[in-house]
Formats: structure tokens, C-alpha cells, sequence
């Protein structure tokens, strides 16, 4: 699956490094050094966007590591491997369908910045 | 077409001729006089009671800082640029020998050969401009709420997330908490839609 271009590109100025990986059928956005907002511990790490269906979620986020973050978050997924990394998930559902990459990507990192 | 030497008073302060070709000087077709001298200091034409004369630069003194401008007219903004300041957080005040000060508007043009005129001094505007998606927004600085901010386009945290562009990409900031506001902020908003389960 072909991500639109604009959408990819915009992704690029949250992190480092930008590339697909597919895997299981899934194609995953891969983010290395991603910045993360105020208040986390690490303020970068790698990220995986899934933009699909997966797990029960309309999308979500891997990261390569548990963020401390002023919230208590649901990490519900611990060392799931994907491409060969091991990858750490909070339970966190994004509703709305219509929204761009950067802004799904957004709508998963408020997962830090909000109580609920 | 006759040819007129330009009057340069060397050796006074504030009056360089560094360059100054005295023999290409002429009166120009319209009967303006070109610029007479390379660099005007309009502080030391000021100090010694002296109108300035026109010259190719001017140069200005804004709060410590010496700039040189190349015209006689610059505008508010483009002087606070010289010093680094914008018009979103800062003020432009002229000062003037016998006390006077006055505020310049940001896109007011100054006539650097007001009599009296000394120079500058910048100040933390009380009122400043912030940016949310895009269009610019009058706001008090200090500490400011999410819901504050928000409610200049007309929204609310329950609907909205805010994201705060600085030093990378916009990203999403703590409704509960509070932000600080110096003026040239640049916000964008995004519906909410996230949830933890």
C-alpha cells in the first residue's frame, strides 16, 4: 500500500528517519528518532505507525520503548516483535478515519499529554 | 548638464567620506541633490543640535546596539529586524534629546531627519501577537490557558487539541496545563480524536 507522498513528507519533520516496513501484509511507517512532546521520558525514541486496522484498533503506534509520561498510560503491549525489533504499545483509539499521517500521528502522541 | 561638488564637513563626528568619490557628485536631472555623505549618525547630528544630513546610510542606535539602515525612511518592523526583534513581541520607541518618546507602529515609516531625533529603544509589548493556524491573534503575555488560546478561534479543549510549533514540528500540548506566552507563538489546532480504553 502506497502512502500518499505529501502525507510521508510531512511525516519527516517529526522524526530522523522515515521508512516502510511491511510486514504480515501490514505496511508500517517507521520513524526513527521520533520526537516526542514535553514532559516525556525519553523526548525521542523510534516509533511504528500503523495507519490500518490491527489488533482490535483503528491504528496505532509502537514504540521502542515504555515512555514515561506525566499520565498513567495502559501499555498493553510489551516486546512484540516486528522487523526484527522488539516494539511497546499504550491502549489508546483514535476514532476519527478522514485524518492525514501527521495527524494521526499527533492524535496518538496526545496519548501523553492528556489524562483520558 | 553642471557639474557641483557636494559638501562633505570631514573631520566632524558622525560624517564619514570614506569612499566618496567629491567629483562624480552631481546635481541630478530632477534638481534633487544626491546622498552628500557615505554614513549619517543620527545620534551625533542629534547631540550636537544638527538636522541630518542626507547621506547613502544612516546609523541608528537601538537599545545597545549601532545599525546602519540605507534609507532615511525605514519603517518600525524594519528597524526592530536589525536588532532581532519582531513586531509579534516587541515595540519600537523613539527617543528624541529633549526627552520625547514615541512609539513607532510597526509599519509607520520614521524620518530619520527629525530634529532631535537620537535613536531607539525596544520594549516587551504587554499585548502580544500569537499565531493559530496560520492567522495572527492578539493575546496578553504570561501565562496563558489551553482553553484561552483555544477560544481565540473558537474552540474548546474538549474538542480541540493544541500543538505549539517550536524548535521542530507542532506538537500537542497539555490542556491542564499552562503556557507561556512571550508574543510570535505559532499554534495550530486539531480535532480531538483520542482516547485511552
Amino acid at each position: 500500500m502506497a502512502y500518499p507522498k505529501e502525507e510521508t513528507e510531512e511525516l519527516k519533520s517529526y522524526c530522523a528517519k522515515l521508512s516502510l516496513l511491511s510486514e504480515a501484509g501490514v505496511d508500517f511507517l517507521h520513524m526513527e528518532g521520533l520526537r516526542l512532546p514535553a514532559g516525556c521520558e525519553p523526548p525521542v525514541c523510534d516509533g511504528l505507525l500503523c495507519p490500518v486496522p490491527k489488533d482490535g484498533y483503528s491504528s496505532r503506534l509502537f514504540l521502542s520503548t515504555q515512555v514515561k509520561s506525566p499520565y498513567t498510560r495502559n501499555w498493553n503491549v510489551s516486546n512484540v516483535r516486528i522487523g526484527e525489533k522488539n516494539w511497546f504499545a499504550f491502549s489508546w483509539r483514535v476514532e476519527l478515519t478522514n485524518l492525514t499521517l501527521v495527524q494521526l500521528l499527533v492524535a496518538h502522541l496526545t496519548g501523553f499529554t492528556k489524562e483520558k | 548638464m553642471t557639474a557641483q561638488h557636494i559638501c562633505v564637513i570631514n573631520g566632524l563626528p558622525g560624517i564619514r567620506a570614506k569612499g566618496f568619490d567629491m567629483e562624480n557628485q552631481v546635481v541630478s536631472g530632477s534638481g534633487e541633490i544626491p546622498p552628500g555623505i557615505d554614513l549619517a549618525d543620527i545620534l551625533e547630528f542629534a547631540a550636537r543640535g544638527e538636522e541630518v544630513p542626507h547621506a547613502r546610510e544612516y546609523r541608528v542606535r537601538i537599545d545597545d546596539e549601532k545599525v546602519t539602515v540605507d534609507t532615511a525612511h525605514p519603517t518600525g518592523e524594519m528597524l526592530l529586524s536589525k536588532v532581532g526583534k519582531r513586531t509579534c513581541s516587541f515595540e519600537l520607541i523613539e527617543e528624541f534629546v529633549h526627552h520625547e518618546n514615541c512609539v513607532v507602529e510597526p509599519d509607520e515609516t520614521v524620518n530619520l531627519h527629525k530634529y532631535g531625533l537620537k535613536g531607539f529603544i525596544t520594549a516587551h509589548k504587554e499585548i502580544v501577537t500569537i499565531f493559530i493556524n496560520g492567522d495572527p491573534y492578539q493575546i496578553e503575555r504570561g501565562e496563558r490557558t489551553v482553553a484561552e488560546i483555544l477560544s481565540k478561534v473558537g474552540q474548546t479543549p474538549e474538542g480541540y487539541i493544541l500543538l505549539e510549533e517550536k524548535n521542530g514540528p507542532p506538537m500537542p500540548l497539555p490542556p491542564d496545563l499552562p503556557v507561556t506566552i512571550c508574543g510570535c507563538e505559532v499554534f495550530h489546532t486539531q480535532v480531538q480524536s483520542g482516547g485511552s480504553s
